[in-house]
């Protein structure tokens, strides 16, 4: 199985995110049920094992990786959530807020000043995304 | 080798010594993919960490930081610096991709050289990052994702042979060697013997060989370790001149460093010797290197 380009990734982000040209500078590969944003020129190899950062994984819904709104949700103009700090770095560690959501439903990008902190599902309450590789630990500053 | 086999080669023999016994400080950069050095660095301090940047770079050595280990922050995990020695970011800096360039990166995990070309190349062109280890390419995976590296295409093979289908501008080798330069930062016990360097040396010609013919006529390659013994640095570069063609090129670096190795034991490498780069710990307070830029 080998990385095959679609482009039309590109609509999800800039339907659901309001992300402007931003989103035009990467090209996106489609692979192992993952699509990957690359920002590089066309290579080809039998072998490849990652190209970019992997930006979506495709379940019932789409869903964005915080890796990638790290980089692109400074950009989003819509479906974004922005904690106080208290609550951005309890969402770091993995826990969920209340009452932030407002008639939010779905993944949103979650901020807080000027940090992207990635990816939350709006389900009532937010439920933090992070995958356990970027949550901090209670001894962390 | 024990290390006073080198008595002979390393100037101020006796500092260098007394700096490999001292735990080597750490260092970071700022990941200026993310954010910029005047946003990131008050922030730390504010943390209580004590920088002190280096001759104007983007290198700033840990004086005193308020957390155990240099990682332990949130700007660490949402990806706004690195942790790397002042040393390891010069072969990097030397071979300076610029944006738009096609870049081989043949030994690359867990990634240090490689995030930093992709931030001088802005995240344009093409790096393709190879390594033959499949945890040390999770490393390097996880590096580039939690920097936001996304011109890198990573690719697993032997270096010695493997195949890339196409022809870089510029090419690092950062070789898998004996790694003295790193025994301060690590403590390791056992010093690598006469047969580890030679087994090594052969190795690194061949990784050498195989990137000259992976390397466009007029560009760049940078060959790096990070140990001392000149079998596994001058012996290869000058393998690379004699037997490969390559040119080595003279490079001027404002930051305090060696020349190469003239002659150790047996072996003469006055073709290159010149024009090499080495890197002691007991210069700027970092690991060791040793680094040759060639051309085609
Ligand atoms: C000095 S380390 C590279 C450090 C890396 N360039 C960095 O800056 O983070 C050498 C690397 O060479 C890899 N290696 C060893 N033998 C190899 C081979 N035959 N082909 C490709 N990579 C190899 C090791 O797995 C190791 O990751």
């Amino acid at each position: 199985m080998q990385f095959s380009k679609n482009n039309s990734y590109r609509d999800y982000f800039i339907e659901r995110f309001g992300i402007g040209k931003e989103i035009e500078k990467y090209d996106f590969y489609e692979f192992a049920q993952s699509v990957w944003a690359y920002s590089g020129e066309y290579y080809e190899d039998k072998k490849i094992e990652v190209m970019g950062i992997r930006a979506l994984r495709i379940k019932k819904v789409y869903k964005p990786t915080t890796a990638f709104l790290r980089i692109i949700g400074r950009y989003a103009t819509k479906n974004v959530i922005s904690l106080s700090s208290n609550d951005g770095m309890k969402f770091l560690k993995g826990e969920n807020i209340d009452g932030v959501c407002g008639n939010n439903r779905g993944y949103v990008v979650v901020k807080s000043g000027s940090d992207v902190l990635g990816c939350g599902l709006c389900a009532g309450k937010l439920v933090s995304q992070i995958p356990k590789k970027y949550r901090i630990e209670e001894t962390w500053l | 080798m024990n290390i006073e086999d080198y008595r002979d080669m390393i100037p101020d023999f006796e500092k260098f010594v007394a700096r490999m016994n001292e735990p080597q400080p750490y260092w970071l950069r700022v990941n200026t993919l993310k954010i910029t050095e005047d946003e990131l660095i008050p922030r730390l301090e504010d943390k209580g960490f004590v920088l002190e940047r280096f001759a104007g770079m983007n290198a700033y050595q840990i004086e005193n930081m308020p957390v155990k280990h240099p990682g332990a922050t949130v700007e660490h995990s949402l990806g706004y610096y690195y942790v790397q020695d002042f040393s390891s970011m010069l072969p990097a800096l030397l071979l300076s991709p610029s944006p738009g360039d096609f870049v081989l990166d043949m030994a690359a995990a867990p990634g240090s050289k490689t995030t930093l070309m992709a931030e001088l190349m802005k995240n344009t062109g093409t790096i393709v990052a190879n390594d033959i280890s499949d945890n040390r390419i999770k490393a390097l995976a996880a590096n580039i994702e939690r920097l936001g590296v996304s011109n890198a295409v990573i690719v697993k093979g032997d270096a010695t042979s493997r195949r890339f289908g196409a022809k870089f501008d510029k090419i690092l080798l950062d070789a898998p060697c004996t790694g003295e330069g790193t025994y301060r930062k690590n403590q390791k016990e056992r010093m690598p013997n006469l047969s580890d360097h030679i087994r090594m040396s052969k190795i690194q010609k061949k990784m050498l060989k195989n990137a000259e013919r992976h390397l466009k006529e007029g560009g760049i390659l940078v060959y790096s370790t990070c140990t001392f013994n000149p079998l596994e640095n001058e012996e290869v570069v000058q393998y690379g001149v004699e037997e490969l063609g390559l040119k080595i090129e003279k490079v001027e670096l404002d930051i305090p460093h060696d020349k190469g190795v003239k002659s150790w034991r047996e072996w003469s490498f006055e073709k290159v010797s010149d024009r090499m780069i080495r890197i002691y710990p007991h210069l700027v307070d970092t690991g060791g290197m040793v680094i040759a830029v060639l051309k085609k």
